[in-house]
C-alpha cells in the first residue's frame, strides 16, 4: 500500500471515533454504568487521536525518506463535480501539512487524555468527546486540505466544533451567547476568505487556456505557482487576495478587530480551552497565510498590514492580560498576544519562524491551560487569581509543570518558547521583505510585548501557586449549593398536582412526562452538581489520566523548541526547493548591531523582574476584589480598553434597532400598507358599484371576474399593438 | 406537420395518481379519519414511487424534454395537453413527491375535518407536479393557479390565529401576479401565430421561433414587457423582495404540512419559471434585467436575513429566513454562469429539503406545546437531546455549513455571481457578491438565535420540563431529511450531474446569438459532458436514451464562462508565455 494513503486514515479515524461516541456512547455508559462506561468510552475517545499520531509519524519517515521537498496529493473522492468546476477530497501531504498534523494529534492526544480525568463527573461525557473528536476530524481536514473549498470544510468545521463546545454546558444562557458570538464573529471572517477564494478562482480562472476547462483549478498544485506567473505584475489583485484571506485569518486567529469573540469563549470546559483556542483551531490563520503566502509575498501592502494588526493585537491583548483577574481570561488574552506574534512573523516574511511559534505555542499553551484545568478542578470550579495563593503546596505536580509553561512563554532559555520568539523577532527586526520599515516596527512592538508577557505570566504564576496567603480562606462561607444552581433545581419538585391531573388528561399522544418520571428526572439532575469554594475548601491535586498529560507537555516544553529548531531543522524542513513554499527569511543574530540573543533575554528578565517585585508577596492591595481601587489604567484595560463594548453597543443593539425598523416600518408599514390600500381602495370600488347596481356585487368572485375582464381588455390592447408592430 | 398523439403515460399517472387518491378520500364517510390518514399516506407513497420510476428512465446526458406525452386537446386555439420532463423540473418533481410524502405522515398529527384536508393535500400535489410536467402554456398556467385554492383552504381552515387574513393575502398576491403572466403567454401565442401563421401555447413551439429568431423578428419593442409580465409573477412567487410580505403571513399561519409545502415546492414554482420561460424565451432582453434582478435578490439575501433576526415567533423567523435563501436561488440563477445556475437550481433542492425540515421541525414541538414563541421556550435541550441533535443538523444546514447540502448551493451560487460581477458581464459590479456573501455572516445570526432561544438557558417553563423526547417514528420522518442534508453536502453531484445539460442549454438559449441557441425541437443538437453545444446525429425523441456521440461543436462552452481576463493581461500573458 502506498504509505501516503494514511493520510485519510488519520482523518477519518477521529471522525469514525466521533460517531462511534455519538451513536453508540449513550448506550454504553448505560449497560456498563457510569464508572466503567465511562472510561471504555474515554479509551475509545483517546485511541483515534493517538493512532493518528503514530500513523502521523509513519507518515513523516515515509515522507523523510522521499526528501522532505516532496508533495504528494492523495485522492479520495470526487466532491463537487461541474462541467467547469471540479473539487476533490484530496489531502496534501507535505511538510507543512505533516508538522500541523503531528502537533494537531500530538498534543490532541494529551488533552483528550487529560478530560478522560476533566470530565469524568460530567453527566454529557459522550456528548464532550463527540464533539472532541469530531474536532480534530474537521481540524486535520484544515491541514490537509489540497484545495480550499476543502479547506473551507475544516475551516468552518472547527469553528462549529468550537461553538458545540463553548455552549457545552447548555443550562448557562451566557455560555449559549459566548457561542453564538464565537461563530458569528468567526463567520465575518469566512466572508473574507470566501470572497479571496473566489477572487483567486476568478484570477486563476482567467489564466486557463479555452480547451483546459477540466483542469482542476483549485489545486494548491496547480493555483499557487499559477499565481506567481499571473499576479507577479498585478500587485492590486494579489493585495485584494491577500487582504481577504486576513480577514478570514484574523477571525479565526482572533486578531485585532475580531479577537472579541476569544475571550468569551473561555466558557467552554478547560480542555476545550486548551485544545481549540490555544493549540490548534486558532493557529489555523497563521497556518492559511503560510500556506497561501504566495500572495503576500507577491504583496507588500498586504504584508505590512498582516505585521501591524499582528504587532498591535500582541501589544494590545498584552495590555489587557493585565487587567484580569480569571485564571482562564489572562491565558486567553495571552493566546490572542501570541498570535499576534505569529503573525509579525508571516508579516514580516519570516513564514517559518510563525509555524514554529505555532508549535511551540501549542506545547507551552496547551500545558499552561491544563495546568489552569487542574487548579480549576482542585479549587471547585472557581477562576479567579484573588482566590488563590500557595498553590504550590497542595498542587506540587500541576504548579511545577506549570512553572515550566511559565517560563516557556516568558522566553526563558533554553526553553520552546525562547527559541520560536527569538526567531520571530530577528525576522522581523532583520527583516529585508518590502514592508520592511513596518516589520521592523512591528519587531519593536514585538520585543516590548514580550517583556509584558513575562510580567503578566509571573502576575498569574505567583498570585495562583505563591506567596504565602491563602486567600480562598478569607471567603465568606457558602450557604448550601452555589448560586445560579438553586435557581435551576428549586423549582423540581413544584409540580402541583391539579397541575399535573391537567396533564394526564390531555395528553393523547404521550408527549408529556408523567409525574412519577418527571420526580425521578429531577431527582437525578439534583444529583450531579458540585459544591462551591468556600474557607475549608482543601485543594487536591488532579488524577493521573491528568496529570500525565501535563508532564508530557513540560517536557515538551523544555525541549520542543531546541529540538524543532537545532535537530529537526525546521528552518530547511519547511523550503520547498521547487516553488520557495516558505521563503527562507534568514534570522539576524545581529539586527540593528545589536545582538538579538541579548535582547530577548533581557526582554524576558525585565518583565520576569517587574512580576516578581509586585507580587512576590501576594495580591497587592490595589488589584483586590474592589475594583474602584484599582489603577484606572488597570481598570480600562481590564474593559479591553472599551472595545468590546463598544462594538456590541454598535453591533448588536445597532441591528437589533435597524432590522426592527426595517420590519415593523418597511415590511408592515410601507409593503403592506400599499397592499392594504389597495385592497381598500377595492373594497371602496366595490362599494361604489354597489350603490349602482344594487344588491349584484357580493362576493370576492364577481370582484375578481369584473377584473379579470378588465384585464382581458387590457390584453386585448396589447396584442393590438404587437398586431400593429408587424 | 402534424404531431401525433401519444397518448397517456407515466407522466400522466404521476400527476393524477394524487387527484385519484383524492377522489377516493372523498368517498370515504367523514368520521373515518384513520381511513383518510391511510388513503392520502398510501397515495402520497405511491406517487412518490412513480417519480422514482420516472426518474429510473431519465437521462441525464441530453437537455431535451423526455418522456414527452402529446395528446391533441384545443387544435384551433393551440392548446394542447403535452408533459415532459427534463434535467431542471426532474429534482422538482422528486422533491414535491417526497415532501407530499412526509407531509402525509406528518398529517397523522391533523385531527379536525382530516377528509377534506387530506384531500386538499392530495389536489395540492397534482396541481404541483402539473406545473413541473407541462409543456404547454395554458396546462402550465391551470396548475399555477389550481395549486392556490388547495392550499387556500388548507391555510384558511387549519391554520392559526390570523388564518382569514394570511389565506387571503397570499391568494390575492399570488394572483394578481400571475394575471400578467396570462397576459404573457397569450402574448406570445399571438406571436407564434404572427411568425409561423398558426397559435401555439406549446413550449416548444415557442422556444423553437424564438432560437431561430422569427418570433421575435417583428416586435422586439415589446420582448422587455413580456418579459417582465412573466418575472412579475415568479418574482411574487419567489418570493423576491418587495413582493415577499405575503410570505411571512402565510408560513406562520399555515398547517405544518402547509408550511413544509409551500417553503419547499410552492416557492420553487417562482424560481422554476424564471428557468423555464424568462431565460429561454427572452434572449434579446435578459441580459438587461440581470442587474435589476440580481439586486432584487441581493436586497433580499439581507433584508430577509435581517428582519428574521428579530422576530419573536419561530415559524416568522424561519419564513423570512426563506426570502434570504430564495435570494440566493434567484442570485444563481441570474448570474447566468454555469456554476451559478447550478448553485442556484441546487439551491432551489436544498433549500426545499432544509427549511421544509425545520418546518416539520417546528410542527413536531408545536403540536406538543401549541405556541410559536420563543418566549414560551428555552432549555429544551435539557428534555428533548435528540430532537435537539436533528434541530442543530437541519439549522446547520440552513446556516450553510460546508458538509451539508446548504454549502454546496450557496458556495456555487454567489460563486457565479463572483465570476459574472468580476469580469463585469451584464453590468454587474462585484459589490454585488460581496453583499450578497455578507447574507452568510447574517444567517448565521439569525439561525444560532433560534437556536439558543429554543435549546439553551434553565428551562423556564413548567410544561416544557415534562416533555419527552420525539417518538421512534417522529425520528424516522426527520432522518429521512437528515440523509438528504448530508447525501446532498457529500456527494452533490448526484443531483447536479443530471440537470447540468439542461441548465447548460437554458444558458445558451438566454445568451447566445441567433443560429447559435439550442432548440428544444432541434434533436440534432445536444449539450455534450463538457457543456458545448453539439451537433449529434439526427434521432428520434424516444432514442434520447442512447448516448448520443457528440459531433461538431457549435458553440463551445468556453465562450460563456465569464473568466476574468483583463485587457491589458492579455497583452502581457503571451510573451511570457
Amino acid at each position: 500500500m502506498d504509505p501516503f494513503a494514511l493520510i485519510w486514515w488519520i482523518v477519518l479515524l477521529p471522525l469514525a471515533g466521533s460517531l462511534v461516541q455519538a451513536l453508540f456512547g449513550g448506550a454504553v455508559v448505560r449497560a456498563l454504568g457510569p464508572r466503567s462506561g465511562k472510561r471504555l468510552m474515554g479509551a475509545l475517545a483517546v485511541l483515534p487521536v493517538a493512532v493518528g499520531f503514530l500513523l502521523g509519524l509513519a507518515l513523516l519517515t515515509a515522507h523523510l525518506e522521499a526528501g522532505a521537498a516532496t508533495e504528494r496529493v492523495v485522492t479520495l473522492a470526487p466532491w463537487i463535480d461541474l462541467a467547469g468546476l471540479k473539487v476533490d477530497f484530496a489531502a496534501r501531504v507535505d511538510s507543512l501539512s505533516l508538522l500541523m498534523v503531528l502537533v494537531v494529534t500530538g498534543v490532541g492526544a494529551l488533552i483528550h487524555l487529560y478530560a478522560t480525568g476533566y470530565m469524568a463527573d460530567d453527566r454529557d461525557y459522550t456528548r464532550f468527546f463527540t464533539y472532541m473528536n469530531l474536532f480534530v476530524a474537521f481540524m486535520l481536514v484544515l491541514v490537509t486540505a489540497d484545495n480550499l473549498p476543502l479547506l473551507f470544510v475544516g475551516w468552518e468545521g472547527v469553528g462549529l466544533c468550537s461553538y458545540l463546545l463553548i455552549g457545552f454546558w447548555y443550562k448557562d444562557v451566557a455560555n449559549a451567547k459566548a457561542a453564538n458570538k464565537a461563530f458569528i464573529v468567526n463567520r465575518i471572517g469566512d466572508w473574507g476568505f470566501m470572497l479571496g477564494m473566489f477572487l483567486i478562482l476568478a484570477c486563476i480562472a482567467g489564466t486557463v487556456s479555452e480547451n483546459q476547462t477540466d483542469n482542476r483549478w483549485l489545486d494548491f498544485g496547480y493555483i499557487l505557482p499559477k499565481a506567481y506567473t499571473y499576479l507577479a505584475d498585478r500587485p492590486e489583485l494579489a493585495t485584494a487576495i491577500a487582504l481577504l484571506l486576513f480577514v478570514g485569518a484574523c477571525g479565526k486567529s482572533a486578531q485585532f478587530p475580531l479577537y472579541i469573540w476569544l475571550p468569551d469563549a473561555m466558557a467552554g470546559p478547560t480542555p476545550v480551552s486548551a485544545l481549540i483556542h490555544a493549540a490548534t483551531m486558532v493557529t489555523a490563520g497563521v497556518y492559511l497565510v503560510s500556506r497561501m503566502h504566495v500572495f503576500y509575498v507577491l504583496s507588500p501592502v498586504a504584508s505590512a498590514v498582516v505585521a501591524a494588526v499582528g504587532a498591535f493585537t500582541a501589544l494590545f491583548a498584552a495590555l489587557v492580560a493585565f487587567g484580569q483577574t480569571d485564571i482562564k481570561k489572562v491565558l486567553a488574552y495571552s493566546t490572542v498576544s501570541q498570535l499576534g506574534f505569529m503573525f509579525v512573523a508571516c508579516g514580516a516574511g519570516v513564514y517559518w519562524a510563525g509555524m514554529f511559534h505555532v508549535a511551540t505555542h501549542a506545547f507551552f499553551k496547551a500545558l499552561l491551560f491544563l495546568g489552569s484545568g487542574a487548579v480549576i478542578y482542585a479549587m471547585a470550579h472557581n477562576q479567579d487569581l484573588r482566590n488563590y495563593g500557595n498553590l504550590r503546596k497542595y498542587l506540587p505536580i500541576t504548579c511545577w509543570t506549570m512553572f515550566v509553561g511559565y517560563l516557556a512563554i516568558a522566553g526563558v532559555p533554553p526553553l520552546a518558547g525562547f527559541f520560536s520568539k527569538e526567531a520571530i523577532l530577528g525576522g522581523a527586526l532583520g527583516s529585508r521583505h518590502a514592508a520592511a520599515s513596518l516589520a521592523v516596527w512591528a519587531g519593536w512592538v514585538g520585543l516590548l510585548t514580550a517583556a509584558l508577557t513575562a510580567a503578566y505570566m509571573t502576575r498569574l504564576t505567583m498570585l495562583t501557586f505563591f506567596g504565602r496567603e491563602e486567600r480562598w480562606r478569607r471567603l465568606q462561607p457558602a450557604h448550601g449549593h452555589g448560586h445560579g444552581h438553586a435557581s435551576d433545581h428549586g423549582q423540581h419538585y413544584g409540580f402541583g398536582h391539579g397541575n399535573a391531573g391537567a396533564h394526564s388528561h390531555q395528553d393523547p399522544h404521550g408527549f408529556f412526562l408523567t409525574d412519577e418520571e418527571a420526580a425521578a428526572l429531577a431527582r437525578q439532575e439534583d444529583d450531579g452538581h458540585h459544591h462551591d469554594l468556600d474557607p475549608s475548601h482543601r485543594p487536591k491535586e488532579a488524577p493521573p489520566s491528568m496529570t500525565l498529560p501535563l508532564v508530557a507537555l513540560a517536557l515538551l516544553s523544555v525541549v520542543g523548541g531546541w529540538g524543532l529548531q537545532h535537530w529537526a531543522k525546521l528552518e530547511t524542513f519547511l523550503q520547498y526547493p521547487g516553488l520557495r513554499m516558505l521563503p527562507q527569511g534568514a534570522i539576524q543574530a545581529h539586527p540593528h548591531g545589536i545582538p538579538l540573543l541579548a535582547l530577548s533575554i533581557g526582554a524576558a528578565a525585565l518583565g520576569i523582574a517587574y512580576g516578581w517585585v509586585v507580587y512576590r508577596r501576594g495580591l497587592p492591595k490595589g488589584e483586590g476584589f474592589d475594583e474602584e481601587r484599582w489603577h484606572p489604567f488597570r481598570r480600562w484595560a481590564g474593559r479591553q480598553f472599551g472595545y468590546d463594548d463598544a462594538l456590541v453597543q454598535t453591533g448588536v443593539q445597532g441591528g437589533d434597532v435597524l432590522a426592527n425598523t426595517l420590519w415593523k416600518g418597511f415590511d408592515a408599514g410601507v409593503i403592506d400598507g400599499i397592499a392594504n390600500g389597495l385592497g381598500a381602495l377595492a373594497c371602496q370600488l366595490g362599494r361604489g358599484l354597489k350603490v349602482i347596481q344594487t344588491g349584484f356585487v357580493r362576493s370576492y368572485a364577481l370582484l375578481m371576474l369584473a377584473g379579470g375582464v378588465a384585464l382581458l381588455a387590457y390584453m386585448v390592447a396589447v396584442l393590438m399593438r404587437i398586431g400593429g408592430g408587424n | 406537420m402534424v404531431e401525433q398523439s401519444t397518448g397517456f403515460g407515466v407522466l400522466s399517472l404521476l400527476v393524477f395518481l394524487p387527484l385519484l387518491g383524492a377522489a377516493l378520500v372523498l368517498l370515504t364517510p367523514r368520521e373515518a379519519a384513520g381511513l383518510h390518514r391511510v388513503l392520502a399516506l398510501a397515495t402520497t407513497v405511491a406517487t412518490f414511487l412513480v417519480s422514482l420510476w420516472v426518474f429510473a428512465g431519465f437521462q441525464g446526458a441530453t437537455y431535451h424534454f423526455q418522456m414527452v406525452e402529446f395528446v391533441p386537446w384545443f387544435p384551433q386555439a393551440g392548446i394542447h395537453y403535452r408533459l415532459g420532463v427534463d434535467g431542471i423540473s426532474i429534482w422538482l418533481i422528486l422533491l414535491t413527491t417526497l415532501l407530499t410524502a412526509l407531509s402525509a405522515w406528518f398529517s397523522v398529527y391533523v385531527r379536525e375535518r382530516t377528509k377534506a384536508y387530506m384531500a386538499f393535500l392530495l389536489l395540492l400535489e397534482t396541481a404541483m407536479l402539473g406545473v413541473f410536467v407541462s409543456l404547454d402554456m395554458i396546462l402550465f398556467y391551470t396548475f399555477f393557479e389550481a395549486s392556490l385554492i388547495p392550499m387556500y383552504f388548507l391555510i384558511a381552515i387549519w391554520g392559526g390565529e390570523r388564518r382569514a387574513y394570511a389565506s387571503l393575502k397570499f391568494f390575492l398576491f399570488t394572483f394578481a401576479g400571475s394575471i400578467f403572466m396570462l397576459i404573457g403567454m397569450v402574448a406570445l401565442a399571438k406571436l407564434h401565430e404572427q411568425a409561423t401563421g398558426v397559435w401555439s401555447f406549446s413550449l416548444m413551439d415557442i422556444q423553437s421561433e424564438v432560437a431561430n429568431g422569427r418570433l421575435w423578428a417583428g416586435a422586439l419593442q415589446t420582448q422587455a414587457v413580456v418579459f417582465w409580465a412573466f418575472a412579475v409573477a415568479f418574482l411574487v412567487k419567489c418570493p423576491a423582495f418587495p413582493l415577499h410580505t405575503w410570505l411571512p403571513d402565510a408560513h406562520t399561519e399555515a398547517p405544518t404540512a402547509g408550511s413544509i409545502i409551500l417553503a419547499g415546492v410552492l416557492l420553487k414554482m417562482g424560481t422554476y419559471g424564471f428557468l423555464r420561460f424568462c431565460l429561454p424565451l427572452f434572449p434579446d432582453v435578459v441580459a438587461n434585467q440581470v442587474p435589476i434582478l440580481c439586486a432584487l435578490a441581493v436586497i433580499g439575501i439581507l433584508y430577509g436575513a435581517a428582519v428574521s433576526a428579530v422576530q419573536p415567533d419561530v415559524k416568522r423567523l424561519v419564513a423570512y429566513s426563506s426570502v434570504a435563501h430564495m435570494g440566493f436561488v434567484l442570485l444563481g440563477i441570474f448570474s447566468l454562469t454555469p456554476t451559478g445556475m447550478v448553485g442556484g437550481a441546487y439551491q432551489q433542492l436544498n433549500h426545499g429539503i432544509s427549511t421544509g425540515a425545520l418546518f416539520l421541525l417546528i410542527g413536531l414541538i408545536y403540536e406538543r406545546r401549541h405556541t410559536r414563541l420563543f418566549a414560551d421556550y428555552g432549555g429544551l435541550k435539557a428534555r428533548m437531546p435528540l430532537f435537539a441533535a436533528l434541530f442543530l443538523i437541519i439549522m446547520l444546514s440552513s446556516v450553510g455549513l460546508p458538509g451539508t447540502n446548504g454549502f454546496v448551493g450557496e458556495f456555487l451560487s454567489l460563486m457565479g455571481a463572483f465570476e459574472a460581477s468580476f469580469a463585469r458581464r451584464f453590468g454587474l459590479h462585484p459589490a454585488y457578491a460581496v453583499f450578497a456573501a455578507a447574507g452568510v455572516i447574517l444567517a448565521a445570526v439569525y439561525l444560532l438565535w433560534m437556536f439558543q432561544k429554543m435549546f439553551y438557558g434553565p428551562i423556564t417553563s413548567e410544561e416544557n420540563r415534562r416533555l419527552k423526547d420525539l417518538k421512534p417514528w417522529e425520528v424516522a420522518l426527520v432522518m429521512v431529511f437528515v440523509v438528504f442534508v448530508f447525501w446532498g453536502g457529500l456527494v452533490p453531484s448526484t443531483f447536479t450531474k443530471p440537470m447540468e445539460a439542461s441548465l447548460h442549454a437554458a444558458r445558451m438559449m438566454a445568451l447566445n446569438p441567433v443560429g447559435q441557441r439550442p432548440d428544444w425541437r432541434n434533436l440534432e443538437l445536444e449539450i455534450d459532458p463538457k457543456g458545448n453545444l453539439v451537433r449529434v446525429e439526427p434521432r428520434t425523441r424516444e432514442a434520447l436514451a442512447t448516448p448520443p456521440n457528440y459531433g461538431e461543436v457549435v458553440v463551445p462552452a468556453e465562450k460563456h464562462y465569464p473568466l476574468a481576463k483583463p485587457s491589458a493581461e492579455t497583452a502581457k500573458e503571451q510573451p511570457r508565455a
